[in-house]
C-alpha cells in the first residue's frame, strides 16, 4: 500500500498549490484557442484519419520498413544499431563515448533518452551529458523529469529558473524571462562547441531516405547535429513512416496540435554521414525497442504507438490541468502517458494513474492519430484490477450487488427509505455492513462539505412507470427506453418528462422491466466479468420487447447500449448478434428527437413562445459521452431553442463537469472537485440561472456542486425543460 | 506570334498552354502574398526588393559584426560576397569555424519557399551553410518569388527527388527566428538560433529549386 500512500499525497500536495493548476489552465484555454486558428481551413478529421492509416500500415510492415531504413542509411554512411531495451542503447553510447575519449554530450530534447535515463547512466561513467532544449536543460539543473512531452518544464516558475541559473552560473539573474532565455543562449553555445558527441532524438524514422526528420522550434537540435564531429541519434522504432511523404503530412498535424503553430521555427531533415570540418562525420543511429514491439502485438492497445507525440492530450486533460504531470504520469505523461507506462515501466508503475482518467475523452477527440485513448486505458485498468484487484467496496458493489438485479434494486429501495444512498442494514446482509464501513480511499472528511450528495428518489422510475398513462392514439414509433440508474433511482422525474415529450410528439414509450445497469460503473473499475454480465440482462430485455428504437437520457449508457455491449459480448456469438440488432436503434434521447422526429420543427409548430417575455435563457453544459461518444451537441441545442429558450453559452461548455461516475466518489474525489469547480465558475459567469445538460451523472455533479456555490442556479435535464415548455402550453 | 484559329487543331494546345502560363504567374503573386503574411506573423522581416543591389543596401544597413556568406552556386554566380563587400558589409573570408561562437550576421539564398507557412527550404549539406544559418544574431535570405511553393504538400515531390540516391543530405525548413516557450509559456524569440530572420524577395535570382 506503499505506493498507494505516496500517490495520494502528491494528489494531495498538487491540489494544495494552485498555482500550478491555474498556469495549466491558462495554458489549456490558450491552446485551444490557438490550435483551432492553425486547422482554419483544413479538415481535421481527414488528416488524422489519414495518419492512422499510414500507421497502421507502418505497424503492418514494420520489419521491411525498419530493414529498408537501415538499408539507406547505412547506404549514406550512418552506423545503425538496433537495441533491444533502454539500457543496451545506453550501453551503446557509453561504449562509444569511451571509444572517442568523449566528455561532454550535447543533447537536444530526446523523450526516449528520458525513458533511459540516459543522463544518470552516462554520469555514472563520468561523461557528462548537457541538455541544450531550454526546457530540459532547467529540469536537468532542477534534478527532475518533465511533465509535459511539448514543454517539458512547464511546471516551474520563472523564479524557480532564475533560482537554478543563479546557482549553476555563480551570476545572480533577475527573474526576468528575456534575461532567462539570454542566459541559456550564451552558456549553451560553449556546450556545442566543446562537445565530443551531439545527440538528438528523431520525430521520424524515413524507411525510403534512411533520413531522420527533427521538429523543433529553438534551434538547438540543428547545433548539436551540426557542431559536434559525431551526431548520435536515439529513436524509438515507432518513430518509422514509409517516405517524405509521410513525414511531410506528419508536420502538418504537429505542430498544429501540440502548440497550434502551422510549422515550428526549424525542420531539420539530415540523411547519412554530412560533411563535418572537411571529414565526414561519424552519425550513429540507436533503433530502441524498449516495449514497443510488445505494444505493437497488443491487439487493444497497438494504436497507442501511432502517436506522434505532440502532448494535446495533456493539453485538453482536465485532470491534468488539475494536477499537472509530474502526478497524472510518469516519464511520458496524462493519457497517452499511463499506456506507455505501462508497457515501457511496466503495469505496477501504471496502477495508480490508469484510474485516474476521469473519462472525459476529450483526449480522444483532440488525438491527431485517432487513438481512442480512453478505450485503452479502461481495457489497462481492467488489467490492473486483475492483478491488483480493485478495492472492496467495488467488488461487494458491483460483483456482490449489481449483478444481482433484484437484490440491487431492492437495495436501492431500501436505501430510499432511509435516505442514505447503499450504506444502511435492511435485511442484515454482511455485504452491507461492510459498505457502510467504506475503506474509502480518498473519501474521508469533507465528501459532502463542497457539494450536496443527491438523494435516492422515494419512488424509482421502474416502480413508477405503470402508473404513467400515455395517450398516443396513433404512435408514430414504439420506442423502449433504458432508463439508467441515474434516472432510474435518483432523477425518476427525467423519465417522466421524457414520457411527457415522447407522447406529445406521438411516439409510445415501452418499459422493459427486465433491465439492469448498463455496467459501465463495474467496467470503469475493470470489472469486465460483472460488466458482461449485466449487458446480457439488458440485451434480453430489450430484445423480448421488440421496440422501434431503444433511447437513453444517459449519454454514457447510450454509449455502452450501442458501443460496448457489442464488444462486451463479442465472445458470446448470440448474444453479440442481439446487442448488434440493438445498437443500431440505440441512440440519446435527444439525437431521436431531432434527427428521427424532427421535434424542433414540431415544437416550433406548436408556437410554444406566446411572446418573447416567456422566452427563459439557459445555458447549456456538453456531457463528455454525449458531445464525444455520441457527436450530440447541436440537438438539445435546436430542441431548446425551439421550445422557447435562449441559449447563453458558457465558455468551455464541454469541460467535463468532474463526475466520471465512481471516480468522484470513490477513486479521485479530490481531483472531481477542482474539475467541478471550474465548472460551476463558468456557470457562474454566465450569469444565467439555468443551467441544461442532457446527463443525469452531470445534473448530480452540477446540482450539488451549483447548490453549494449559488441556490438561485438551477441544474435541469434538457427533457425536464421541454416537458415545461408542453407544460406551460398545454 | 499570331492568335490561334478556333479551327486551327493545335487551338488547345495553345490554350491550354497559355492558361498554364497565367495560372503561375497569377500562383506566384498568390503564393508572395501569402508568403509575406506568414512570415511576417511568425516574426521574420519581409521585404520585396527590386533589385539584388537594393538586397545588399539593405542587409549593410542592418548587418553586424562579421557575415558568413557561404559559397554556393548561386553566391558565385550572383558574385554576392564581391557586392557585399564592396557596400561595406565585413565578409568573413576564413572556415565559418574561425568566426567565433557568435557570429554577427549569416547571409544565404535559398532553395525555395513555402507560402502557407512562412517557410524557407534551405540545402544545407555544405557545413558552411549550416553554421552561416544556424550560429549567427541575423540570417538574411535572398527569395526568387518564383521558388514560392504553395505549402508543405507541394514541398513532397523536391524534397523527395532531393533524396534520390545515397548522398548524404542535410535541408533546414526555417519559419522565422528561434523560438522558446519553456519558460512559464511565454514565447520568447532568439533561443539558439538567430534571434532575427530577414527575408529578401528579389525576382530573378534563379527559378530552380535544387540551387542555392
Amino acid at each position: 500500500m506503499a505506493t498507494d500512500e505516496t500517490y495520494k499525497k502528491s494528489v494531495e500536495d498538487a491540489i494544495a498549490n494552485p498555482k500550478l493548476s491555474k498556469a495549466l489552465h491558462l495554458f489549456g484555454d490558450a491552446y485551444l484557442i490557438a490550435r483551432e486558428n492553425a486547422f482554419k481551413g483544413l479538415d481535421f478529421e481527414a488528416m488524422r484519419t489519414e495518419l492512422a492509416a499510414m500507421k497502421d500500415d507502418v505497424r503492418i510492415r514494420r520489419k521491411e520498413l525498419l530493414a529498408e531504413f537501415i538499408k539507406n542509411a547505412e547506404a549514406a554512411g550512418s552506423k545503425v544499431f538496433i537495441a533491444r531495451d533502454t539500457k543496451e542503447a545506453n550501453d551503446y553510447v557509453i561504449k562509444l563515448a569511451k571509444e572517442k575519449g568523449a566528455k561532454l554530450i550535447a543533447k537536444s530534447k530526446s523523450m526516449v533518452s528520458e525513458e533511459a535515463h540516459l543522463n544518470k547512466a552516462l554520469e555514472a561513467q563520468g561523461i557528462r551529458a548537457s541538455e541544450t532544449d531550454l526546457g530540459e536543460w532547467i529540469i536537468q539543473l532542477a534534478g527532475q523529469r518533465p511533465s509535459h512531452m511539448v514543454m517539458p518544464a512547464i511546471h516551474m516558475f520563472k523564479e524557480e529558473v532564475a533560482e537554478l541559473f543563479t546557482k549553476e552560473s555563480g551570476t545572480r539573474l533577475s527573474p526576468e524571462i528575456k534575461t532567462l532565455v539570454d542566459h541559456a543562449r550564451q552558456r549553451l553555445r560553449k556546450e556545442y562547441f566543446n562537445a565530443d558527441i551531439g545527440l538528438t532524438g528523431a520525430n521520424f524514422l524515413i524507411a525510403d531516405t534512411g533520413g531522420i526528420g527533427l521538429v523543433t522550434n529553438e534551434g538547438n537540435a540543428r547545433l548539436c547535429a551540426t557542431l559536434p564531429k559525431v551526431h548520435v541519434v536515439f529513436a524509438g522504432i515507432h518513430k518509422l513512416v514509409r517516405n517524405m511523404e509521410d513525414a511531410i503530412k506528419i508536420t502538418r498535424l504537429l505542430p498544429r496540435n501540440a502548440t497550434g503553430q502551422l510549422l515550428t521555427s526549424y525542420i531539420t531533415w539530415i540523411r547519412g554521414a554530412v560533411p563535418v570540418s572537411g571529414e565526414q562525420k561519424e552519425q550513429h543511429i540507436i533503433l530502441i525497442d524498449g516495449g514497443r514491439e510488445a505494444l505493437y502485438e497488443s491487439q487493444v492497445c497497438q494504436n497507442a504507438l501511432r502517436c506522434i507525440q505532440c502532448g494535446a492530450c495533456a493539453n485538453v486533460c482536465p485532470v491534468y490541468q488539475t494536477v499537472g504531470g509530474h502526478v497524472f504520469g510518469s516519464i511520458y505523461i496524462s493519457a497517452i502517458g499511463i499506456i506507455l507506462t505501462a508497457f515501457y515501466e511496466g503495469l505496477d508503475k501504471a496502477k495508480e494513474i490508469t484510474r485516474a482518467c476521469i473519462g472525459c475523452r476529450s483526449c480522444v477527440a483532440v488525438c491527431p492519430a485517432k487513438i481512442d485513448l480512453e478505450e485503452i486505458i479502461l481495457h489497462l485498468r481492467n488489467e490492473v484490477t486483475k492483478e491488483y484487484g480493485m478495492g472492496v467496496v467495488k467488488n461487494i458493489a458491483f460483483k456482490a450487488v449489481m449483478k444481482n438485479r433484484t437484490l440491487f434494486h431492492s437495495m436501492v429501495r431500501a436505501a430510499s427509505k432511509l435516505q442514505r444512498p447503499v450504506t444502511q442494514k435492511k435485511s442484515g446482509g454482511s455485504e452491507r455492513r461492510i459498505i457502510r464501513h467504506l475503506p474509502l480511499h480518498f473519501m474521508e472528511k469533507d465528501f459532502t462539505e463542497w457539494r450536496d450528495l443527491p438523494s435516492i428518489a422515494p419512488k424509482s422510475f421502474r416502480d413508477q412507470f405503470n402508473t404513467i398513462l400515455q395517450h398516443v392514439t396513433k404512435p408514430l414509433y414504439r420506442v423502449g427506453f433504458f432508463v439508467g440508474c441515474g434516472a432510474d433511482f435518483v432523477y425518476p422525474e427525467v423519465g417522466v418528462s421524457l414520457i411527457k415529450v415522447l407522447n406529445a410528439l406521438d411516439v409510445e414509450v415501452v418499459f422493459p422491466k427486465g433491465q439492469n445497469c448498463c455496467g459501465i460503473p463495474a467496467l470503469y473499475a475493470g470489472d469486465t466479468e460483472t460488466g458482461v454480465d449485466l449487458a446480457k440482462q439488458s440485451v434480453e430485455a430489450f430484445t423480448e420487447a421488440n421496440v422501434d428504437y431503444i433511447l437513453a437520457i444517459c449519454p454514457t449508457c447510450t454509449m455502452a447500449v450501442k458501443r460496448d455491449f457489442v464488444d462486451r459480448l463479442a465472445d458470446h456469438p448470440q448474444w453479440s448478434a442481439k446487442a448488434m440488432a440493438l445498437s443500431s436503434k440505440t441512440m440519446d434521447a435527444a439525437a431521436f428527437l431531432e434527427n428521427i422526429l424532427g421535434a424542433s420543427e414540431k415544437l416550433r409548430a406548436m408556437d410554444l413562445v406566446k411572446d418573447s417575455g416567456s422566452t427563459k435563457t439557459v445555458t447549456y453544459h456538453d456531457s463528455c459521452h454525449l458531445k464525444r461518444g455520441s457527436n450530440v451537441w447541436k440537438e438539445p441545442r435546436a430542441l431548446l431553442m425551439a421550445s422557447g429558450h435562449q441559449i447563453k453559452e458558457m465558455k468551455n461548455s464541454d469541460r467535463c463537469c468532474g463526475f466520471g461516475g465512481t471516480y468522484s466518489f470513490l477513486s479521485h474525489p479530490q481531483i472531481s472537485r477542482q474539475i467541478t469547480k471550474d465548472k460551476v465558475a463558468t456557470i457562474e459567469d454566465t450569469g444565467v440561472k439555468i443551467v441544461a445538460t442532457d446527463c443525469p451523472g452531470c445534473m448530480i455533479m452540477l446540482k450539488g456542486a451549483v447548490g453549494k456555490a449559488d441556490e438561485t442556479i438551477r441544474c435541469a435535464h434538457t427533457m425536464e425543460l421541454l416537458a415545461e415548455s408542453l407544460n406551460e402550453n398545454y | 506570334m499570331p492568335a490561334p484559329n478556333k479551327h486551327c487543331i493545335f487551338y488547345r494546345v495553345y490554350t491550354i498552354k497559355s492558361r498554364r502560363q497565367c495560372m503561375t504567374e497569377n500562383n506566384t503573386a498568390r503564393y508572395t502574398a501569402r508568403f509575406i503574411e506568414s512570415a511576417r506573423r511568425v516574426g521574420a522581416e519581409v521585404l520585396q526588393v527590386d533589385s539584388l543591389q537594393d538586397a545588399v543596401t539593405y542587409i549593410k544597413d542592418k548587418a553586424k559584426g562579421t557575415a558568413l556568406v557561404p559559397e554556393t552556386s548561386l553566391v558565385r554566380r550572383h558574385h554576392l560576397r564581391a557586392l557585399l563587400s564592396e557596400a561595406g558589409v565585413d565578409v568573413f573570408t576564413e572556415k565559418f569555424r574561425n568566426a567565433g561562437q557568435m557570429p554577427g550576421t549569416g547571409v544565404t539564398f535559398c532553395n525555395f519557399c513555402l507560402a502557407d507557412s512562412g517557410t524557407v527550404v534551405l540545402e544545407s549539406t555544405d557545413e558552411e551553410i549550416r553554421l552561416a544559418t544556424t550560429l549567427p544574431e541575423l540570417h538574411f535570405i535572398l527569395v526568387d518569388p518564383a521558388t514560392i511553393l504553395e505549402d508543405n504538400l507541394a514541398a513532397v515531390e523536391p524534397m523527395t527527388t532531393f533524396h534520390q540516391g545515397h548522398a548524404p543530405k542535410f535541408i533546414a525548413y526555417i519559419t522565422g527566428p528561434s523560438r522558446t516557450a519553456d519558460i512559464e509559456r511565454v514565447l520568447t524569440i532568439g533561443c539558439h538560433g538567430p534571434r532575427e530572420v530577414h527575408i529578401l524577395l528579389v525576382n530573378g535570382i534563379s527559378s530552380d529549386l535544387f540551387e542555392n
